[in-house]
């Protein structure tokens, strides 16, 4: 698709904190939250199905996301997932986290 | 939504209500992954005739639904439902191996059940004593002035004297009764560490003759006898003719010297009396060892003292009497005998376990072997080996579950027949049931017998090659490894087996033999009634002489009466009268000691009426009276011992202390006075009849306490109550025993040993039944893995009879190795019994070669059936079938 190099590999524990991050900006499907992670990554980031949708149930079993069926853009059912305010601290938390150890990483790989 | 709740919380709850509407999400599931398909397509569509790509590179849609779907269950629990529920479909389907193995479980856990609760109360539980490892008994039995002696010069223990125990009469309390009570040492209570439940324990310097007048009850009679009323503290209470005044209550429970005593009385210690303190009662001795000594000091001292005091007899003792003595722990010595017929009895029962699960584990390694396929399929399909075994587990421990519900049902049954086996009055046997410990222990062992049950063929199937296994049908592809095992233990279930048998044909041998000895008196016909008046009523003998005289008279006027006499015991009714005896030409020494005979003071009627038959000379007469020349008559047996070479008519026999020599006048037949299995106790030289009238129990008193025996024209029980009324109406301050038939005080006797019969027939009998089981269960399994092997034969030109052979000649071969193995067992084994056995030797050939035969024929009988079948497998058929 538009680049060269494959769709790459996520890194463990990322999905939730991108699902809940996309979901910020609002309510949105499966496909959305698919789609939407494939256009601001330009493309570099894949999600399939098969972990998308387990991750979702995941977000829901534990409270950080509620869905519920709405009418999509072409009148068909979907279900529309939505961040719930235990789902935004959590964002807040694994954002901060996350960044603590992006920022280790990089002085690893920075040293002289 | 609970927004504030932490996040483990939601979760959980969450969980929770996704089970219970999890049909609901899968179909919404569904359908939001239809909807992301569908959009994915319309955003690239697919140029027509190409391979869908978005199906392609969806991913694995599957998987992730069951992940979904597992993220709202709860796997564990529900995987263990399914397969229970799976267990159960499949044992439904298959009833007779289930009861079997259900049964064979329940045969093993019942007796273990059973087993573990006697072990329990009597090997575990500590003695219900302060600091019970503490308490010893010194080995040996001590008269009187040896308690004094020990009492006065034991540095390392603190020793008491407590009898075993003997009747006295209580009377002045309503019907006079028969109780049975202890002699103690006043600090007995502080040996053992109990103290009395009410009023107090006996005082320091009790054992002096003028303050003895005191007794202490057990809880039991103090609730039957005295309405558990505390002012029976204080009470005097009239024991054998002596006031005694009731001190103390002791615990519930509290059985020392034997459950069977009901009073203990001090111990009186009085050198004045010469036959009392040197002679009378020999007792045995127990111990606490002073806070620093140890076992070994104590055993020592003990040895040593008891040397010390052998010296001090002031009458010739056998020499060496005291040599063997040392300090054993109390427990030890409580256990006694019983701890023979305990491991004989937990020895059954391992061997019953290890059979069943032998056996289960056999029939479930058969099974697995047939179910190959289905297990092949279901590993084909994704179920990892971890799956397929924990499944097989799973049924098998289901499968001993369901056997341990029914074991312990069958245990509580067991429990009573083994507490029959031992003797009544032992210490803690009243206590043995079945608790919780017990169960839990058991819950345990069906556990561990469960998985070691499935855990050969849960491996064995695990080792299943799926290609192997489609390829070949499934009858052919475990290693022979497993098999081999399965044989193993056939035959060690086999050997198992022979040794029960052979234990078990042994003893019934022996109980064979005891019923068909001649006891040497006829007991058809003949009642008998214990009539025990104080002793001391008999202090002026003709007064005794006259009242028995007396009840005889009436007892011969009663219709129906045909003779009617006294006798101080009648045989194996369990009284040992022994007497001390000077024969003449015997002059005693250290090394000829005197000899114990054992005595019978009777009525002069009594030899013809008991019809023990003359051999020499003449009976007792009636003029053999208290002032005519005194006579006696012995049986063969001692008349030989005495006078190997001549006749015993006319020699002499005088009591030890006494001058007055008594003549032989008659010898008569030889009487199983003691048991029926041994005619007199160990040490006892002979036996000999004295007239009532002549009588002399030591210290020329007549005995007082003697039994009315009559022999009757019909089997007429109602004379029973005639004649117990009669010898009720003679003195209400005598206690009158029960009525019993002779013959049921003869077949009485060995009821003990009838019932560990029972026991060891019961256990063959299941273990013989389980090992049929187990052999035509491996047989069905070797002949089903061999039917194309068979077929094959059979269309080379095999015949039918050949294929018969060819099987029974696996089994005979499986079965000889179990027999040899068994054999090399009891040889082993049957030496623990060699104390019960009567009549047959412990290795006895005749027992040994017919329970060879039997289980031979049992291996055989057990392979036929398999035999048979595979005789006749159709050759085409099997050939195809591959």
């Amino acid at each position: 698709m538009g680049t060269d190099k494959p769709p790459a590999e996520l890194l463990p524990g990322t999905l939730d904190l991108l699902i809940l991050r996309t979901l910020l900006v609002g309510p949105m499907h499966g496909y959305g939250i698919a789609a939407r992670l494939k256009l601001v990554s330009e493309d570099v980031l894949q999600v399939g199905e098969s972990s998308l949708y387990p991750a979702l149930q995941r977000l829901l079993l534990k409270g950080w996301v509620r869905a519920e069926w709405g009418a999509s853009e072409n009148k068909r059912r979907a279900r529309y997932y939505e961040l719930t305010a235990a789902g935004k601290r959590q964002l807040a938390a694994e954002r901060e986290e996350f960044a603590r150890i992006v920022a280790a990483i990089w002085k690893v790989l920075d040293m002289a | 939504m609970i927004h504030w709740a932490p996040t483990w919380l939601v979760y959980a709850w969450n969980r929770l209500r996704y089970r219970l509407r999890r049909d609901r999400y899968a179909d919404e599931l569904a359908e939001e992954i239809a909807f992301h398909l569908d959009r994915k397509r319309q955003d690239s569509p697919t140029p027509p005739g190409a391979v869908d790509p978005v199906r392609r590179q969806m991913g694995n849609i599957t998987a992730a639904r069951e992940q979904c779907r597992d993220l709202w269950s709860f796997m564990i629990i529900e995987r263990l439902v399914q397969d229970l529920r799976h267990a159960a479909r499949a044992y439904g389907k298959t009833p007779g191996f289930t009861a079997v193995c259900v049964v064979s479980i329940a045969l093993g856990i019942g007796g273990a059940t059973a087993l573990f609760s006697l072990a329990n109360a009597l090997l575990l539980r500590p003695l219900p004593y302060h600091e019970p490892d503490r308490l010893v008994r010194i080995t040996g039995i001590y008269p009187r002035a040896g308690v004094a002696f020990f009492a006065e010069h034991a540095r390392s223990l603190e020793t008491a004297a407590i009898s075993s125990g003997s009747e006295f009469n209580l009377t002045g309390q309503g019907a006079a009764i028969r109780l049975f009570g202890s002699y103690a040492s006043p600090n007995f209570l502080t040996v053992l560490g109990v103290s009395p439940a009410l009023g107090r324990s006996f005082a320091p310097g009790e054992e002096s003759p003028s303050r003895d007048r005191i007794v202490l009850i057990s809880h039991a009679l103090w609730k039957t006898h005295f309405a558990g009323d505390p002012a029976a503290i204080g009470r005097v209470i009239r024991l054998d003719g002596v006031d005694r005044q009731i001190v103390g209550v002791l615990p519930a429970g509290f059985a020392y010297p034997s459950a069977k005593v009901q009073l203990w009385i001090p111990c009186r210690l009085n050198p004045a009396v010469f036959v009392e303190y040197w002679g009378a009662e020999f007792m045995p001795l127990v111990g606490r060892l002073a806070p620093a000594a140890s076992l070994g000091a104590a055993q020592a001292e003990a040895h040593t003292l008891a040397r010390a005091f052998e010296g001090r007899f002031p009458y010739p003792m056998p020499r060496d009497y005291y040599a063997a003595v040392t300090a054993v722990p109390l427990r030890e010595d409580i256990l006694g005998d019983v701890r023979g017929r305990l491991i004989v009895l937990l020895c059954s029962v391992a061997a019953v376990l290890l059979i069943a699960c032998a056996n289960v584990a056999g029939l479930l390694l058969s099974r697995a072997a047939t179910r190959r396929k289905e297990l092949a399929l279901r590993a084909a399909l994704g179920a990892g080996r971890r799956r397929i075994v924990r499944q097989l587990l799973t049924e098998s421990v289901g499968l001993a579950s369901a056997g341990a519900i029914l074991g312990v049902l069958l245990g509580v049954a067991t429990l009573s027949i083994f507490k029959s086996v031992l003797p009544a009055s032992q210490p803690g046997l009243e206590a043995a049931s079945i608790d919780w410990q017990v169960v839990a222990a058991v819950s345990a062992l069906a556990l561990a017998a469960g998985l070691l049950a499935g855990l050969a063929p849960a491996l064995s199937a695990a080792q299943v090659d799926l290609v192997d296994a489609f390829k070949t049908g499934g009858q052919r592809a475990t290693s022979g490894f497993w098999t081999r095992l399965r044989g193993a233990m056939i035959a060690g279930q086999i050997a198992l087996t022979l040794i029960l048998l052979i234990c078990a044909g042994l003893l019934l041998a022996t109980v064979y033999r005891l019923s068909t000895v001649d006891p040497g008196f006829d007991s058809t016909r003949v009642l008998t009634v214990p009539i025990s008046p104080n002793p001391s009523s008999c202090q002026l003998p003709a007064a005794c002489i006259a009242s028995y005289n007396r009840l005889l008279d009436h007892v011969r006027g009663l219709e129906g009466v045909v003779e009617a006499s006294v006798a101080n015991s009648v045989p194996l009714d369990g009284a040992a009268p022994t007497l001390p005896l000077e024969v003449e030409g015997h002059p005693t020494t250290p090394d000829f000691p005197t000899p114990m005979l054992w005595l019978a003071a009777v009525s002069p009627s009594y030899p013809r009426m008991m019809r023990i038959p003359l051999v020499a000379g003449r009976y007792l007469s009636e003029s053999d009276g208290p002032n005519s020349a005194p006579v006696v008559l012995i049986p063969e047996s001692t008349a030989r011992r005495f006078w190997p070479n001549e006749t015993a008519l006319g020699k002499h026999f005088r009591v030890a202390g006494s001058s007055v020599w008594r003549t032989v006048v008659g010898v008569v037949g030889d009487v199983r006075h003691y048991r029926l299995a041994q005619a007199l106790p160990s040490g006892v030289a002979g036996a000999i009849y004295m007239p009532y009238a002549q009588s002399d129990a030591g210290e020329g008193r007549i005995p007082a306490a003697m039994t009315l025996v009559v022999r009757t024209s019909a089997p007429a029980r109602d004379l029973a109550g005639a004649i117990e009324r009669l010898a009720r109406d003679q003195d209400p301050n005598v206690p009158v025993g029960r009525v019993q038939a002779l013959d049921a005080l003869v077949s009485s006797s060995i009821s003990d040993l009838r019932a560990t019969m029972l026991v060891f027939v019961s256990f063959a009998a299941a273990a013989v039944a389980l090992a049929a089981v187990g052999v035509y269960g491996l047989m069905s399994y070797w002949v089903s893995q061999r039917t194309y092997e068979i077929g094959l034969r059979v269309a080379i030109g095999c015949t039918r009879g050949g294929v018969v052979a060819m099987i029974l000649a696996q089994g005979l071969r499986l079965t000889a190795c179990g027999v040899a193995a068994g054999l090399l067992g009891a040889l082993f084994t049957t030496r623990y019994l060699a104390a019960l056995l009567f009549g047959v030797g412990a290795t006895d050939l005749v027992t040994f070669a017919a329970v060879t035969a039997l289980v031979a024929a049992v291996g055989l009988a057990a392979a036929a059936i398999p035999a048979w079948r595979a005789a006749r497998i159709d050759p085409i058929r099997a050939l195809r079938a591959e």
